[in-house]
């Protein structure tokens, strides 16, 4: 429908869409500064000379960090951790979300409380280190897989969802004999994939951002994740601008033409770089997700 | 698997034992890795020592009761009644100026008419809250840093430079900006899906009555949503207590613990830096307790007003 626009809203709608283009720019603009710090020369970042685009440009920085064995093992440390994590997740997730969306199950409001009750109450941060610890699974994947392979609130969206399935065809289906296992294989899950995609992109997301689980239990740097490899470079950066230790600079670092400003830029950029693939399926998905979530009265 | 022949009735016990199979494993994983820690939070009432027992889970059993020794230390203790006030500093900061951002974000972003540009802006919005506090931890490192644009920018108009992650007063408003930074664009989204709600009867009465955009946003829009906003309030004012464990640790150095250490990294440090078990428990319990205290009056408040709440 045409409406008449007045000059009052047309003014309002120039400085609106200005206003989101400044948000926009805010938004953008420091990752565009560090790609240009990442490719920019030595003296350059030192100086605080690089803006938004690279000033004597050079690929050394890149070259020093894609070569850098920490670098390598982490990266490849993150997507083991994020592939298998996610998998496990997202099986367990199934299986309890099924039963737990079945109307019929005797019991079921208060194994839900069960779940749901650990959303609301945890033990803390020492008593899961010290039950890791008492597991031997410090220094391994599993302390970076295992507890955060289950979250409830993801299984709570999940079970909604089943929840809203038709139930005609699971009816015929078990009508010819079908079992749970049966049922939940071939027709809930078939029907549910949006819903199923949804809920691994968070997984995923979540394993991949995950530093404070390398923090907690990880020091053996074998095993440490990209995330805790960048947490460390900003801690141990924070320290030397403070002066509490100091920088080495006369390192391996020098003769790449590497500062830790840029370094830390490049890191930065390659850590995002799978965050930005998936991007487009994140955006659509997610915020189908959390509206099918949030909706739920 | 069992397929049963029985075609009708009397399968309820069938179908349900496979069902409660399919829970085993659910219900283990969080035994151990949620009831087992709580179980453990006891060494807040004991002299927690790893080696008094055969290994760290037997020792919470084996070591000695001191009824609430820890809890009376607590309080005597300024650091963390340090950390307990800036966590309700920084969390009321990140209430009183963070909340109302994506409100009106939404409400703005509601009234671009070029579907093109406003899905391009809220793609752009919504990415950071993709990124790991790490990233973006290290990415305001960056910018705000000694040698970052920002201070370029400042010198050369020829202010001083800010030491941003060494000031302790201005520590506080790094952390307030970076979250505002990272989220306000994602959480416009459950105030954008309200808006999608509101019935456009309302718009076209409004249109009929002659007014503007801005008198249907601020008449229509607003009062349509209230009880959206309403509801996100209490509930972030449930949880109040988290200010922001991942960011703070990662943003924050010892000289600005005056104002930016908050009870989790508190607990960190004493509890996993020091190794002092039992008082970073009693800690970290406490602020459990407030935590479930605040979040469950809350949700029960949302609940009786509001018909809804997050479970």
């Amino acid at each position: 429908m045409k409406q008449k626009i007045s000059y009052q809203e047309r003014v309002f709608q120039t400085v609106n869409a200005l206003v989101f283009l400044a948000l926009g720019l805010t938004t953008l603009l420091p990752f565009v500064n560090l790609l240009a710090k990442s490719f920019s020369s030595e003296s350059a970042v030192l100086a605080g000379r690089v803006g938004l685009w690279p000033e004597g440009f050079q690929l050394g920085t890149y070259q020093y960090v894609l070569t850098e064995p920490q670098f390598r093992q982490s990266f490849v440390n993150s997507i083991l951790v994020t592939l298998c994590g996610t998998a496990l997740a997202m099986v367990l997730t199934c299986m309890v979300a099924y039963p737990l969306s079945r109307g019929w199950l005797r019991g079921r409001r208060l194994l839900i409380l069960l779940f749901v009750f650990v959303m609301l109450f945890n033990g803390g941060m020492v008593p899961t280190y010290l039950l890791i610890n008492g597991m031997h699974m410090l220094n391994t994947y599993w302390a970076l897989i295992l507890p955060s392979a289950f979250s409830v609130y993801n299984m709570i969206l999940l079970k909604n969802f089943f929840e809203e399935l038709p139930e005609s065809v699971e009816e015929s289906a078990r009508l010819d004999g079908a079992g749970n296992m049966t049922i939940l294989l071939k027709i809930i899950l078939p029907m549910s994939l949006p819903a199923i995609a949804t809920i691994g992109l968070f997984y995923a997301v979540g394993y991949w951002n995950n530093y404070m689980g390398g923090v907690l239990y990880i020091t053996d740097p074998q095993y440490k994740p990209l995330q805790q490899y960048l947490y460390e470079l900003v801690t141990e950066s924070q320290r030397i601008q403070e002066g509490m230790i100091t920088g080495d600079y006369n390192m391996d670092r020098d003769s790449m033409n590497a500062t830790p400003d840029a370094i830390r830029a490049a890191t930065i950029m390659l850590s995002s770089v799978p965050i930005m693939l998936v991007y487009p399926f994140l955006q659509k998905y997610f915020v189908k997700g959390l509206v099918i979530g949030s909706v739920k009265g | 698997m069992h397929l049963s022949k029985k075609r009708t009735g009397g399968l309820t016990t069938n179908r349900s034992l496979s069902m409660y199979l399919l829970l085993i494993p659910g219900l283990i994983f969080i035994l151990v890795f949620h009831y087992l820690p709580m179980y453990g939070a006891v060494i807040a009432f004991k002299d927690y020592n790893i080696f008094a027992g055969s290994d760290p889970i037997n020792a919470i059993f084996e070591s000695e009761w001191v009824g609430l020794k820890y809890w009376e230390q607590l309080w005597v203790q300024a650091e963390f009644r340090r950390a307990f006030c800036n966590t309700l500093v920084i969390s009321l900061m990140k209430i009183v100026i963070g909340f109302p951002v994506p409100i009106v974000l939404a409400l703005l972003i509601n009234e671009i008419r070029l579907t093109g540009y406003k899905r391009i802006i809220q793609t752009v919005l919504y990415l950071p809250h993709f990124m790991s506090w790490a990233v973006v931890g290290a990415l305001f490192l960056s910018i705000l840093g000694t040698t970052g644009p920002i201070n370029a920018w400042l010198q050369s108009l020829g202010f001083e430079g800010v030491k941003f992650f060494m000031n302790e007063r201005v520590f506080p408003w790094v952390l307030l900006v970076s979250a505002l930074w990272k989220e306000s664009g994602w959480n416009t989204i459950v105030y954008l899906a309200a808006i999608t709600g509101v019935s456009p009867e309302l718009y076209e009465a409004a249109t009929v009555d002659g007014a503007t955009r801005m008198q249907k946003m601020y008449y229509v829009t607003l009062p349509s949503i209230a009880s959206t906003i309403m509801m996100m309030l209490i509930l972030r004012l449930g949880s109040i207590m988290a200010a922001g464990f991942d960011q703070v640790l990662v943003m924050y150095n010892p000289t600005v613990y005056s104002t930016g250490d908050i009870i989790d990294t508190y607990v960190y440090r004493i509890g996993l830096g020091q190794l002092n078990f039992s008082m970073g428990t009693a800690v970290g319990l406490f602020n459990s307790i407030v935590s479930f205290v605040l979040v469950i009056s809350s949700n029960l408040f949302c609940r009786k007003m509001f018909g809804r709440s997050i479970w």
